[in-house]
């Protein structure tokens, strides 16, 4: 088990607490997003597709401070853009910390070990570096040479440092299982707490718009990558949401549970879709037409996600919310998913050189067990 | 969501092996004909989903650059209104249906191009000439 055991007892907690009061909709993971300049170009990214006066723009402390306050989600996930090309963030981060919000503070780790020295280790801040896979599979997706050599070397650095590090991977269509088994062994012994990954969203603003995966082969690719696990593998996420990614659960997405907020205010629906903004959470809550997406509502916008901002809360809230629930949870963190299907998927002759996204797939993997 | 908008039956969703990409529409120099009240209104969601800037003109005369990031919608022109930021003032401003006169997408479109083939193509060819550190870099912000 990755996560801490003080935040899992805030969630747990969190989610309790608002189970009792009844509350239909409530945040889990707050998405700050201070600004959309980025120091890479990656081409499964839609958010950094903008003129240069918007890249400019950025939120400000007191700005990030309010958004926290008024949704009260116990975690802040703070993507962008690359939050360390903002000037105030170890500003911000202070101020979440102080907030006593769990921070993931997700980087592509360019300037992180130049960075480090102005962050103090706490329990509530963890860097969450962008890492797609291997060296040449990082390198390529996120088309610079030498990145993964340098987020290594931050990553190596803040765990020296006593900072908590998680890796965070988004996978797209033609992804090598067995790649992606040695990347966890990779980073697992650079000292990491725990992995996160997700397979990646079809941003209709994305450079690559050939490679985004469909449902059934996430359910492939996600069984053989994470069926038959070694025990020294951790992840930073919830066992049921990597469940359903094996396609051993079905989930609905639970689009309020992850809110997005940056310069333009409170994004409709969700991180993923741009559907229009709201000035507040409350009035987010309140003019979402949330039967519009999910799978279940057919919008062919949400037919192929299956992204931790929409699916993990639904696992969080199913972990903590019922008996049942919370002891699958526990099975799950211990559980190494024996299955010799995922084996024979793995055994296939590789689809794919090192450079993953270069070649058309071969060949598809086989059905799922959903 | 339109209704128009082509819904996947759950059963086709769960079978979905590659997700379809979004078709790119070109609308960089496009200068809708504002003949009603709906061309207006489709002009200017275009115009929201759009990742450049545009020029509005305001019946008054007055011309804008503009990123329109938002838009609310009523049953009348007067009460609906777009957001947007310019180029020159931190604040964000908003402008009512009614006002505007004409639209120009004349911003350069930040979402066009074919960015990954021009990648791949790109980097083999460097890769094949023996050269190092290989890297697509963001566009400057000038």
């Amino acid at each position: 088990m990755a996560v801490p055991i003080s935040q899992m007892w805030t969630v747990s907690t969190y989610v309790l607490k608002q189970k009792l009061t009844g509350r239909k909709r409530y945040p889990l993971v707050l998405m700050l997003e201070p600004l959309f300049r980025c120091s890479l170009a990656c081409a499964g990214c839609g958010k950094v597709q903008y003129p240069p006066h918007i890249l400019k723009k950025q939120l400000t402390p007191e700005e990030c401070f309010a958004a926290v306050d008024e949704c009260g989600a116990p975690m802040v996930s703070i993507p962008g853009g690359e939050p360390l090309l903002h000037p105030q963030i170890v500003e911000i981060v202070n101020g979440l910390i102080a907030r006593k919000k769990y921070i993931y503070l997700c980087t592509n780790a360019l300037e992180l070990k130049k960075r480090l020295p102005e962050f103090t280790p706490s329990k509530y801040l963890t860097f969450s570096v962008h890492l797609d896979g291997q060296r040449e599979h990082h390198d390529f997706s996120v088309c610079r040479e030498g990145g993964y050599e340098i987020a290594v070397e931050g990553i190596r650095e803040a765990v020296k440092r006593g900072f908590r590090v998680t890796t965070n991977a988004t996978f797209f269509d033609g992804t090598d299982p067995n790649g992606v088994r040695a990347f966890f062994d990779e980073v697992m012994a650079m000292g990491v707490e725990g992995i996160v990954l997700s397979p990646g969203y079809s941003y209709d603003k994305a450079p690559d718009q050939n490679r985004f995966m469909g449902r059934a082969r996430v359910r492939r690719l996600f069984r053989a990558i994470l069926s038959n696990r070694k025990p020294s593998w951790k992840f930073n996420m919830s066992p049921l949401f990597l469940e359903f990614l094996m396609g051993k659960r079905n989930y609905e997405c639970t689009p309020w549970g992850m809110p997005a907020y940056n310069i333009f205010g409170w994004q409709k629906p969700c991180y993923l879709l741009q559907e229009g903004y709201a000035e507040s959470y409350k009035e987010l809550l309140e003019t979402t037409s949330w039967e519009e997406y999910g799978v279940a509502s057919g919008n062919p916008k949400c037919a192929n996600c299956m992204v931790s901002c929409g699916y993990e809360t639904t696992a969080v809230i199913d972990g903590f919310g019922s008996v049942k629930g919370f002891l699958a949870m526990a099975r799950g963190n211990f559980n190494l998913y024996r299955d010799q299907h995922a084996l024979k998927l793995l055994s296939e002759p590789a689809a794919h050189g090192p450079l993953v996204q270069i070649e058309e797939p071969a060949r598809s993997l086989e059905e799922a067990n959903v | 969501m339109t209704a128009e908008v082509k819904k996947y039956t759950l059963e086709q969703v769960e079978a979905l092996e590659l997700a379809p990409g979004a078709e790119h529409e070109n609308l960089e120099g496009w200068v809708p004909a504002l003949a009603s009240e709906d061309d207006l209104r489709q002009a200017l969601e275009k115009a929201f989903d759009y990742r450049g800037d545009v020029t509005l003109t305001l019946k008054n005369g007055e011309r804008i650059e503009a990123y329109i990031f938002n838009r609310r919608t009523g049953p009348t022109l007067a009460g609906s209104y777009v957001q947007y930021f310019t180029p020159s003032a931190p604040e964000k401003r908003q402008v009512s249906y009614a006002e505007i006169a004409r639209i120009e997408f004349t911003g350069k479109d930040r979402a066009a191009g074919k960015h990954w083939e021009d990648w791949v193509k790109n980097y083999n060819e460097r890769k094949a000439a023996g050269e190092k550190n290989i890297a697509l870099a963001p566009e400057a912000l000038g």
